[in-house]
């Protein structure tokens, strides 16, 4: 029934759009603009003489020409209609297309608001291609007035009032519920503000649209305000209701004779007794919540020690942190297989430089870091001037970093395994198990003493107070990770990633020989990467030499 | 006389020829196309737009394109139309653009943002472009990583220039310009490019740029005057289809570059058709290449 009345409304409305003037010759469309995507259909058009329209279905809303007249749901009947009309507007051009959209009406079973929406458009349509006045979207301010049980008014007038209402068809609801029970003595002025003197009196009902109403004076019956502002000077005096929609209230005084309604809200439904029920309530919601809020806050604060696993908080990080080093360090250990199994001389070839120049890889190390990004921005450049480069520029731009962590990776791993062999060697505790003659073993073993600081410090978290020598530790152990990475990625970039023999400026680096108390000869006698690439004895090579590819 | 050191002077020539024609075209296409490469590779959300204009008496047209990537043709418009524009965008990427001011009017895409979106499998979008028939224009084209399919046959063209990076572009002047055209410039980046019907321009004087790829020109058509022809190639092929009665004279300068000169005879520092002297039309080709070949086709 309500649909149906709405549908009424604004076929009615309509109707009173269309002058009789209205049907008069198309205009000539110059320009055409269909644009459609998954949430916009847009028709733009531009005429020989005139204001050029448009009409958009934009996400959810009904735009013609920059007013939000409706809205719609994504493939519901408005929005297919309105898509079937733009997909036959593309094919054509000029008169034809004129023709088309001048003569498009709705189709059959709009649901709902569709209906007077599309209406709408339609209407914008027909008046935007017929050039008459009384059919375009304009602003409600259209300074009209009219009283409904007089029917003086002028077409045009009626035309505008009724725009201005269809402009409002997403609120023909609160209309009909604010209009609800109006006497037929009705004044009704919509898109103009209203004063009623302090000496004039209204007889009947007052209904203001898009609209501020003063009232100093008298009206005789009730007064609709929809969207706008209702002030009730003092001594005014209204006999009956006053309902607002969409519409606020400015009360000096004066006088309502019946009651103050918000339609919208439906305030006047909700009597003062519930009213006053419901703020008890949410009231002693808001104490039970703050009480609440103040237990646990001063809990917390007094016995910081009540939750259920603070005992347990150090065994958890221990154990989490210690079961990171040990993932971390089975994850290298297995990588490192891999590299001894399909790389090792390589690999050995990376930790002899490392081990017999280890300040010079760090040296190259720290300076290939810090050339990292500029290598990897001009390789782009220089190879994005070349169109046999551009393809390799492509490929360079995420293998040049892969390239660079996996020459980090080996040369920790190098570094690792010169360590596994000083510890093989050395005489200390529980390093017994590493086998020099084996590099997985070395290398797991350089691995696990490069992270025992790191775990060290996680045992730590179990022990109370210890928080200082826990991030001592840390330090520790971030800086054994930079020094072995920047020597193991020296030695890399020297040796060309294993393949190319080290470059040795003379004997041992004295601090690394002194750090690590390595029996040269022996080290290198037992050294199966000594031995596999065949390096001349320290002794032997004093100055620097370049070997050949490996 | 020549200058002492003149002749090592011109013997450089076609290289620094070479270096500045293939570095101008390969920079162009590289930035062309790096222009559109951030929009390309973003998400997409397609979007059709049909844009078109009726005519209002206009006198003359300034009409510049610009279009990134995608699928690219072009036509004579239907009667009375003044262009028709039919485009197939990421709306995530692109925004169409159609500027109608003056006599000027500018269409195709723009790109937006700089997001990049690796891995996905992309598809193309499309511009079909129609422009009326008897509305004397200057044309401007400006393509990046286009394959285009243009047929300029029936517009009135009082100016001609294409520019495409690296694109796959195809132009046909399938009927006689209407009107008499000043100059037509063609310049091409990475790409493989074929002109067709070259003699139905009308014009004056037509410059070819290419960088690297392989470019066909065909001088077919309906020559109206004589014109003066200029090809500067960088790295590539280069093949010149010759109708046969069109007077040709072609001077080559060129460093590293194979000439396959069927149907000319050298005289002097050129070789001409063997019909030249009797030829009704007349064309001069000042030939500047290097790295590549060049080969002439004689074509009934």
């Amino acid at each position: 029934m309500l649909r149906s009345r709405r549908g009424l409304l604004a076929l009615g409305l309509g109707v009173l759009l269309v002058p009789a003037g209205a049907w008069a010759q198309t205009r000539s469309v110059l320009s055409k603009e269909v644009s459609v995507g998954k949430s916009e259909a847009t028709l733009r058009l531009e005429f020989a003489h005139g204001n050029p329209l448009e009409i958009a279905l934009h996400d959810g809303s009904v735009v013609i020409d920059g007013q939000t007249v409706g809205s719609y749901r994504p493939a519901d009947g408005l929005d297919t209609a309105w898509r079937t009309l733009l997909a036959g507007a593309v094919a054509v051009d000029d008169g034809a297309l004129a023709g088309m959209l001048r003569d498009w009406s709705p189709p059959e079973g709009l649901k709902g608001d569709e209906e007077g929406v599309a209406g709408r458009i339609a209407t914008a349509l027909h008046g935007a291609l017929t050039g008459s006045t009384g059919t375009r979207t304009e602003a409600p301010k259209a300074g009209v007035s009219l009283s409904a049980g007089q029917g003086g008014a002028q077409e045009g007038a009626q035309g505008a009032t009724a725009r201005a209402l269809l402009s409002q068809a997403g609120h023909l609801g609160v209309f009909e519920q604010a209009l609800k029970g109006l006497g037929k003595n009705t004044q009704l002025h919509v898109g103009e503000d209203v004063n009623v003197a302090a000496d004039d009196t209204v007889k009947g009902s007052l209904v203001v649209i898009q609209g501020d109403a003063r009232v100093a004076g008298t009206v005789d019956g009730d007064i609709v305000v929809v969207g706008g502002t209702l002030e009730l000077a003092e001594g005014s005096h209204v006999t009956g209701d006053v309902r607002l929609a969409d519409s606020s209230l400015q009360r000096d005084g004066g006088s309502v004779g019946g009651r103050v309604v918000n339609v919208s809200m439906g305030e006047s439904s909700v009597d003062s007794a519930t009213r006053a029920h419901i703020r008890d309530e949410v009231r002693n919601e808001l104490r039970s919540e703050m009480r609440e809020q103040l237990r646990a806050a001063t809990r917390v604060h007094t016995h910081p020690s009540r939750s259920l696993f603070a005992p347990f908080r150090g065994i958890f990080n221990a154990v989490g942190g210690l079961i990171g080093d040990l993932v971390t360090i089975l994850v290298l250990a297995l990588i490192g297989m891999g590299v001894v199994s399909f790389a090792g001389d390589k690999l050995d070839t990376v930790a002899e430089t490392a081990r017999r120049s280890p300040g010079r890889s760090a040296l190259v190390g720290v300076a290939g870091t810090f050339l990292l990004i500029p290598v990897w921005i001009l390789g782009m450049v220089a190879l994005a001037v070349s169109i046999v480069g551009i393809p390799v520029m492509i490929a360079w731009i995420p293998l040049f970093p892969l390239a660079a962590v996996a020459a980090g990776i080996l040369g920790y791993l190098a570094v690792a395994r010169n360590v596994g062999e000083w510890l093989a060697d050395s005489e200390y505790r529980y390093t017994g198990w590493i086998r020099k003659s084996n590099p997985v073993y070395t290398i797991a073993g350089g691995l696990v003493a490069l992270g025992a600081a790191f775990m060290a410090a996680h045992v730590l978290y179990v022990v109370p107070f210890f928080g200082l020598v826990r991030g001592l530790l840390t330090f520790v152990g971030v800086m054994l990770g930079i020094v072995a990475i920047q020597i193991g990625f020296g030695a890399v970039i020297l040796t060309r990633g294993g393949r190319r023999g080290g470059t040795y400026p003379g004997p041992y680096d004295a601090g690394w020989e002194s750090s690590v108390d390595v029996d040269v000869d022996q080290g290198n006698a037992s050294s199966p990467a000594a031995s596999a690439t065949a390096e001349p004895d320290a002794d032997e090579s004093p100055g620097p030499r370049e070997d050949g590819d490996a | 006389m020549k200058a002492p050191g003149l002749g090592r002077t011109e013997m450089r020539r076609p290289r620094d020829r070479m270096s500045a024609a293939l570095g101008r075209r390969v920079l162009a296409a590289v930035l062309t196309s790096a222009a559109f490469l951030p929009a390309a590779t973003a998400a997409q959300s397609w979007r059709t737009v049909t844009m078109s204009r009726v005519m209002s008496g206009e006198k003359n047209l300034d009409v510049k394109v610009t279009y990134g990537a995608g699928t690219f043709s072009m036509g004579p418009a239907a009667a009375g139309m003044l262009y028709r524009m039919q485009l197939r965008y990421d709306e995530d990427s692109f925004r169409p653009q159609a500027q109608y001011e003056g006599n000027e009017l500018r269409l195709g895409v723009e790109s937006v943002g700089n997001s990049v979106h690796l891995g996905k499998k992309r598809s193309e979008g499309s511009m079909d472009l129609r422009l009326a028939r008897n509305v004397p224009m200057d044309l401007d084209l400006k393509f990046g990583a286009v394959r285009a399919d243009l047929d300029l046959g029936g517009l009135s063209l009082t100016r001609l220039e294409l520019g495409t990076g690296a694109s796959e572009s195809t132009v046909d002047i399938s009927e006689l310009n209407a009107v008499r055209m000043e100059k037509a410039t063609f310049e091409v980046g990475a790409a493989d490019f074929e002109a067709r019907h070259l003699g139905n321009l009308n014009a004056d004087d037509i410059d070819v740029s290419a960088g690297v790829g392989s470019v066909t020109l065909g001088f077919d058509g309906n020559w109206q005057r004589d014109a003066d022809v200029k090809v500067n190639m960088g790295l590539g092929s280069l093949e010149l289809r010759f109708p046969e009665g069109l007077g040709v004279s072609l001077h080559k300068d060129s460093f590293l570059t194979s000439l396959d000169s069927e149907g000319l005879v050298k005289r002097g520092d050129r070789y001409y058709s063997l019909d030249w002297d009797k030829a009704k039309r007349k064309i001069d080709i000042d030939l500047n290449a290097a790295f590549g070949s060049v080969k002439v086709v004689w074509v009934r």
